[in-house]
């Protein structure tokens, strides 16, 4: 026999690795054949609604056997850019008007929504305080170490206007705002990523919502409450995408997520401002 | 079967082509897939405008790409140079260790090399309270993200010197030491000239991986304009802000990794290839 190279044998030998890795995952999918074939629902949610959207979904998949909630969770502009450039999904939940209204003009969805849920920020510093921020007044102190998320990002919106409002209080002064921003040493994606800088000790001030302060955090991190007056609401709206691949299911989660007894009352305890109605 | 076929069967070519096929096929499957998403990338980018490619984050991000990974390609053949040839000439204890370590941010998430550069560095790391003795704090300055880039790249440059060190001829060196030259005269003036193309290939991926950086630096020196924030993190903000911005970078990054990988295969001699 000769031992050359045989491209026919090699070949086929490719093919076969690739036709078994092709086949492989629907081998043990076999099983599922007998039971209704199983429903996946992709919802594109806020970070900050990482925590109570997890619970709602494993309460949805159990009122709903055979149905598989997947989330993407990310800053809402991410999302949004992610659904424009061809992401299938069927839910987003926005964590502000802006970028369902993006998505509208995008023609995503065809509503702007129904507001489900609201937040509000709140100024957190690592549980040792190494900068020692005890006001909001502190935030402006020289060599703090401030992070906020980006600009564009919703919670980095709210927090430039939460400092223009504070600017504009003659108990801050106008040169509030830009000096805390002087204080910025990293502009983060998301607000996860703000929380989990804080968290870890690495920086002395960030600004998140009310309800990333999460019983995995909460012995990691103080927070410093921003008085009504220059705090931002936020306000959550949630649409079906025009183009979801499972619209009926699209719409029981909505509905369950707006549902006194089912979002409602998880939202309330992941510490989320209920919407008026 | 006849006996003419017995005696002359049928040319091995007509087989061979048919195999040959399937293989062009594969591999141009292979070529396309990888060349496909490049080829998008600059069709969207060349319509930008100027203004793309020269607003100033733009260049903010550019500029700070090529200081940081210029020095932490500098501190890596600083450093890296003993550890390659400690590796590539000689035996001791838990060298097979060190060798193994050396690689190892070669494989490793960059997220994981960011969160170890945390607990290592960071103000609650384990040097953190020595560090913050001496006035330093790393954790989104400049410095960090060098730190992160050498963490991650240097490791390219270490394994091109000693396989380069390692392809010297022992005789030359024998020979020099035998003239009279010290050791030391002797590791520079025919040692290094002889590793030099291989030490020259090692320093260009080190550079080109450096400025590829994102993970660990997103995480160990955060995300700030004209500070921490470079081309790679510039992309990943402009994806969700400014997309032609974004563009523009990854177009120059994607141009620059190309011409770097080639001028690698340019210089490395023939037969010996960059691990």
């Amino acid at each position: 026999m000769s031992r050359r190279f045989n491209p026919i044998f090699a070949s086929l030998f490719i093919f076969g690795a690739i036709l078994f890795a092709a086949c492989a995952p629907t081998s043990t999918a076999v099983p599922a054949l007998t039971a209704p074939a199983p429903r996946e629902l992709t919802v594109f949610a806020a970070a900050s609604l990482t925590d109570a959207f997890q619970e709602m979904g494993q309460q949805f998949e159990a009122n709903h056997p055979g149905v598989k909630v997947a989330f993407n969770f990310g800053a809402s502009n991410a999302l949004r850019t992610q659904l424009e450039q061809g992401a299938r999904a069927d839910v987003f939940a926005s964590a502000n008007k802006t970028e369902v209204e993006n998505a509208r003009k995008a023609g995503l969805t065809d509503t702007g929504g129904e507001i489900f849920t609201n937040n509000r920020l709140v100024v957190i510093v690592p549980s040792d305080n190494p900068g020692n921020v005890e006001t909001l007044q502190d935030l402006a102190k020289p060599g703090l170490k401030f992070v906020m998320a980006e600009k564009g990002v919703p919670v980095g919106t709210y927090t430039l206007q939460m400092l223009d409002k504070m600017s504009a209080d003659s108990e801050y002064g106008a040169e509030f705002g830009p000096t805390v921003l002087k204080n910025v040493v990293s502009q983060e994606q998301n607000v996860k990523a703000v929380v989990a800088k804080i968290a870890l000790g690495e920086a002395d001030a960030g600004v998140a919502y009310v309800s990333d302060v999460t019983p995995d955090v909460v012995s990691k991190i103080k927070t410093i409450p921003v008085p009504d007056q220059f705090n931002q609401i936020a306000s959550y709206p949630i649409v079906v995408l025009k183009d979801a691949p499972q619209s009926e299911l699209a719409k029981e989660f909505v509905a369950f997520v707006l549902a006194a007894d089912g979002g409602q009352a998880i939202l309330e305890r992941w510490n989320f401002i209920p919407a008026q109605k | 079967m006849s006996v003419h076929e017995l005696a002359f069967p049928r040319p091995v070519k007509a087989r061979f082509s048919v195999g040959r096929l399937i293989f062009l096929v594969l591999a141009s499957l292979l070529v396309l897939f990888l060349s496909l998403p490049l080829v998008a990338l600059v069709v969207r980018a060349l319509p930008l405008g100027l203004d793309a490619w020269l607003a100033p984050a733009t260049l903010d991000a550019l500029q700070l790409s090529l200081i940081t990974a210029s020095l932490a390609t500098l501190i890596a053949f600083g450093v890296g140079t003993p550890v390659a040839f400690l590796l590539a000439r000689e035996n001791f204890r838990g060298k097979k260790i060190v060798d193994t370590l050396i690689d190892l941010p070669m494989v490793l998430p960059p997220a994981v090399a960011g969160l170890a550069l945390l607990m290592a560095f960071g103000r609650r790391g384990l040097l953190g309270a020595t560090l913050s003795f001496f006035g330093i704090e790393l954790p989104f300055t400049t410095a960090a993200v060098i730190l992160a880039e050498t963490f991650v790249a240097a490791p390219f440059y270490v394994r091109s010197a000693k396989a380069g060190f390692g392809a010297v001829d022992r005789k030359l060196e024998q020979m020099s030491e035998l003239l009279g030259v010290s050791s030391f005269r002797t590791f520079l003036r025919v040692t290094l000239p002889l590793a030099a193309p291989l030490l020259f290939g090692g320093l260009l991926m080190t550079w080109a991986r450096a400025l590829g950086e994102f993970g660990a630096t997103i995480m160990f020196a955060g995300n700030f304009p004209g500070r921490t924030q470079t081309m790679p993190l510039a992309i990943y903000s402009g994806l969700e802000t400014n997309l032609d911005s974004a563009l523009a970078l990854a177009v120059f990054l994607v141009i620059v990794s190309f011409g770097i990988l080639f001028a690698v295969r340019a210089v490395s001699p023939k037969g010996i290839t960059l691990g």
